[in-house]
């Protein structure tokens, strides 16, 4: 995400006075991003805590966040990109179309109610979840909130950051990032990286049956899947690294049992503000952790001939 | 950490189950399974009491017939060597150091290295 106007998330306790929870349920999903980061935690710039902090939540149902929120705004399905749009329309004093904005759930009142609130805040900071990324439009969506977020800051300070899931998929990225330059979905088949989300994310690559073979750490596919992408899994070797036997498990030609991260594997994990953590183990795993095993099947691959992308000329010439 | 009674302690612990990453989890654990977490919210709490130092599972499994890590170890080598396009996917439940070296076994398998990101 280049260009994305963050910061870290005790910045968002020191300074924010304007939090936007935007499709995400932090009060079920993110338990204490409430109380450690966000709302009640009072701040070297917000001394009264909650008291000097507004929230607005934005979601197509009342979830059980909506209570922790000053503001509820409650759009109809896959109409965020529009609500957005009309947003970033909105701070720069353009016109928009009423009855379009009604399409929405929303009135133009509600919205320009909204855009005045952001523009008195010191410091605005929006949190977006699933239900903004994964709805119709994704990543466009995710863009749209990003660039409003960007372009606030003509008036004050704003930011914007996902709410990530899944302990460390932040550390994800930002390993792909660091080591390829990519955050996910890389191809190294050349050689080289390449990146093409669509062309070279997992979902697409298994469903059009592109992969003849599979390594999965961190992750239970053959739980989350679509059934397509789970049946292809299931007829190529797939090796699985697990600290239990998982669906995943089931259908692989290959389980290995691993330490679990942070409770008997010790590492590094990056929160969703993208801070890295060390992590502190508790227990000794009697199994090894996926850092040593991961190691030990590359050492097992490199004793064998070495792989190379091979050139077509060079191969019709061979021919 | 520090030992009280037979309770290890283990202080400013962090959870992994979400993505705020926590890092002010205390910790007890004997020498088998964490028995209260601190500071923890309920997810985490969960997290951290399910998951023990047992020997619950095979060390690993081949075809389903339990296996010894070695060899189970050169049959992943043999099948991700052999493969044209294979995948390395996941990574969002491990550590950094878990995650460098599976893109480095991508990169020396011509593989396609992706996450939970992509979903």
């Amino acid at each position: 995400m280049g260009g994305k106007v963050s910061c870290t998330l005790g910045e968002v306790t020191n300074r924010a006075d304007f939090i936007i929870f935007w499709g995400g349920n932090p009060a079920e999903c993110h338990p204490r991003h409430f109380t450690k980061y966000s709302l009640t935690p009072k701040g070297r710039f917000v001394p009264d805590g909650r008291k000097g902090r507004t929230a607005v939540l934005v979601d197509i149902r009342e979830t059980p966040s909506a209570k922790a929120a000053d503001i509820f705004l409650q759009l109809r399905p896959s109409k965020d990109f529009e609500v957005l749009t009309t947003l970033r329309a909105l701070i720069k004093d353009q016109r928009v179309d009423p009855a379009a904005v009604a399409e929405t759930g929303l009135t133009l009142e509600q919205l320009q109610d909204l855009v005045d609130r952001m523009k008195k805040a010191r410091f605005g900071a929006m949190f977006f979840g699933m239900g903004l990324s994964m709805t119709r439009g994704k990543h466009m969506n995710s863009g749209a909130l990003l660039n409003l977020a960007a372009e606030m800051n003509a008036f004050t300070k704003f930011v914007c950051m996902p709410m990530r899931g899944h302990g460390n998929v932040t550390g994800a990225d930002v390993v792909l990032r660091y080591t390829t330059g990519y955050p996910f979905g890389v191809n190294l088949s050349r050689g080289y990286p390449r990146y093409n989300p669509g062309e070279f994310s997992t979902v697409d690559l298994l469903v059009r049956g592109d992969n003849d073979a599979a390594f999965i750490l961190g992750a239970d596919p053959g739980a989350t899947m679509p059934q397509p992408a789970i049946e292809h899994l299931a007829s190529i070797p797939t090796i699985v690294l697990d600290p239990k036997v998982t669906h995943t498990s089931r259908l692989s030609r290959v389980h290995i049992t691993t330490a679990v991260t942070g409770v008997s594997a010790p590492g590094t994990a990056y929160r969703m503000d993208e801070i890295p953590l060390p992590l502190a183990p508790a227990l000794r795993s009697p199994y090894p952790t996926d850092e040593e095993v991961v190691r030990r099947i590359r050492r097992a691959v490199a004793r064998r001939p070495a792989w190379q992308p091979v050139d077509e000329n060079v191969r019709s010439a061979i021919a | 950490m520090s030992q009280t009674s037979n309770l290890t302690v283990v202080e400013n612990a962090t959870c992994t189950f979400c993505g705020c990453v926590c890092d002010d989890i205390e910790l007890h654990a004997d020498g088998e399974r964490i028995v209260q977490a601190k500071m923890a919210c309920s997810l985490g709490k969960s997290w951290f009491l399910n998951h023990t130092a047992e020997r619950l599972y095979p060390d690993a499994l081949i075809d389903g017939r339990e296996a010894t890590l070695d060899d189970a170890v050169e049959a992943a080598a043999e099948y991700l060597h052999a493969a044209n396009m294979p995948l390395v996917y996941g990574l969002s439940n491990t550590t950094c150091e878990a995650q460098r070296e599976a893109v480095a076994l991508a990169e020396s398998i011509g593989g396609v290295v992706d996450s939970h990101t992509s979903l």
